[in-house]
């Protein structure tokens, strides 16, 4: 039965690198089809035996991925055009683990900062202006 | 992506001399994204801290093996990503496969241990990583001029080529190229890349891409 994985891919599945949709995939197919397994089984004499692939020392040194600070600056929207649509490509069509996760980060640390510049803002409201409070009795 | 930076060395520096405050630093810079990279796969939120917990002890028993050369982001998901296969094999979520040194915890991020035969990994380990590191510099190199060059379009045609492994059909259509446009930029990429291995005197039997 033939499957529709690259070889890539299940050598991304081997270094736990791919969007957990497709290590799920991969894992459930694993399962399903004997011949995969022995696919994998090849990658991995192959790497042992030494041999590279540009895909695999892409990957391993993240030779596209941006930096922490272009992740940042596209959260914020403010990437030029072309540069956020590579971001996106890089996030969704190639679905980059380790950006996705940086992303995640980065979004949780903005909320919590949104979170307390909230809650900065509610104090400084309060305190400048708890001194006018009258009570009508 | 390169986030080898000094800061990244000094703090390193500091955690090797055994500081608490630095170790403190590192813990706090990096938790967030590791425990989200493990929580995407592991779903559970207890358990993806465990992984996590072990990721960074596993950081500092492979201290002495970590070049600063390398980023130190790079190694940390390393180091998680054999951390979380160990544990989906140990759920029986990801099928057993035989030992490699690109799979489980027993990979080359782990301290000399006495299981393997030491002299024969690091004289083979040591071609590797010249070979390694020759064309990973030329392909970074190709990257960068393509970004200096808004060349976007010309990055997502090899990553799709190579890290994804797509046919230059589906990336043509994904991409909306020509084949004989795929197939060019392929071309000229390779070639450099050959350029570099025989430049460098390298085999290139250990590069199937790279002959044809």
């Amino acid at each position: 039965m033939s499957t529709p994985f690259t070889d890539a891919e299940l050598a991304a599945y081997l270094d736990e690198d791919l969007p957990q949709e497709r290590m799920a995939s991969i894992e459930q197919a694993l399962r399903d089809d004997p011949t995969l397994g022995s696919r994998l089984t090849g990658i991995v004499g192959s790497r042992d035996a030494g041999v590279h692939t540009v895909g695999a020392m892409w990957r391993r040194n993240r030779l596209s991925c941006p930096s922490r600070e272009q992740l940042g600056s596209f959260l914020l929207d403010v990437l030029d055009t072309n540069q956020a649509e590579y971001l996106r490509f890089h996030l969704n069509t190639v679905g980059c683990r380790v950006c996705n996760a940086s992303l995640d980060d980065l979004r949780t640390h903005h909320r919590a900062e949104e979170q307390v510049g909230l809650e900065t803002r509610r104090k400084k409201y309060f305190e400048s202006s708890v001194g006018y409070l009258r009570s009508d009795d | 992506m390169n986030d080898s930076s000094q800061a990244n060395v000094l703090l390193v520096e500091e955690i090797r001399r055994g500081k608490p405050t630095a170790w403190s630093e590192l813990i706090a810079q990096y938790e967030g994204r590791l425990l989200s990279f493990v929580e995407s796969r592991l779903r559970r939120r207890d358990a993806s801290e465990d992984v996590v917990q072990e990721t960074f002890i596993g950081f500092l028993t492979s201290l002495p093996n970590y070049d600063t050369r390398r980023s130190l982001e790079s190694w940390l998901f390393t180091i998680a990503a054999h951390k979380l296969t160990d544990h989906l094999r140990r759920e029986g979520r990801r099928p057993a496969l035989p030992f490699s040194s690109g799979d489980g915890s027993a990979g080359n991020w782990e301290p000399p241990g006495s299981d393997r035969e030491a002299s024969s990994i690091a004289r083979s380990g040591e071609r590797r990583g010249m070979e390694d590191a020759a064309v990973t510099a030329g392909i970074a190199e190709q990257i960068e001029r393509w970004q200096a060059a808004g060349d976007w379009q010309k990055i997502q045609c090899m990553e799709l080529l190579f890290v994804l492994g797509w046919g230059n059909k589906q990336v043509s259509e994904a991409l909306k190229l020509t084949e004989q446009q795929v197939a060019n930029f392929k071309f000229d990429f390779l070639e450099r890349l050959r350029k570099i291995v025989r430049g460098q005197r390298l085999s290139e039997d250990v590069f199937p891409e790279l002959q044809g």
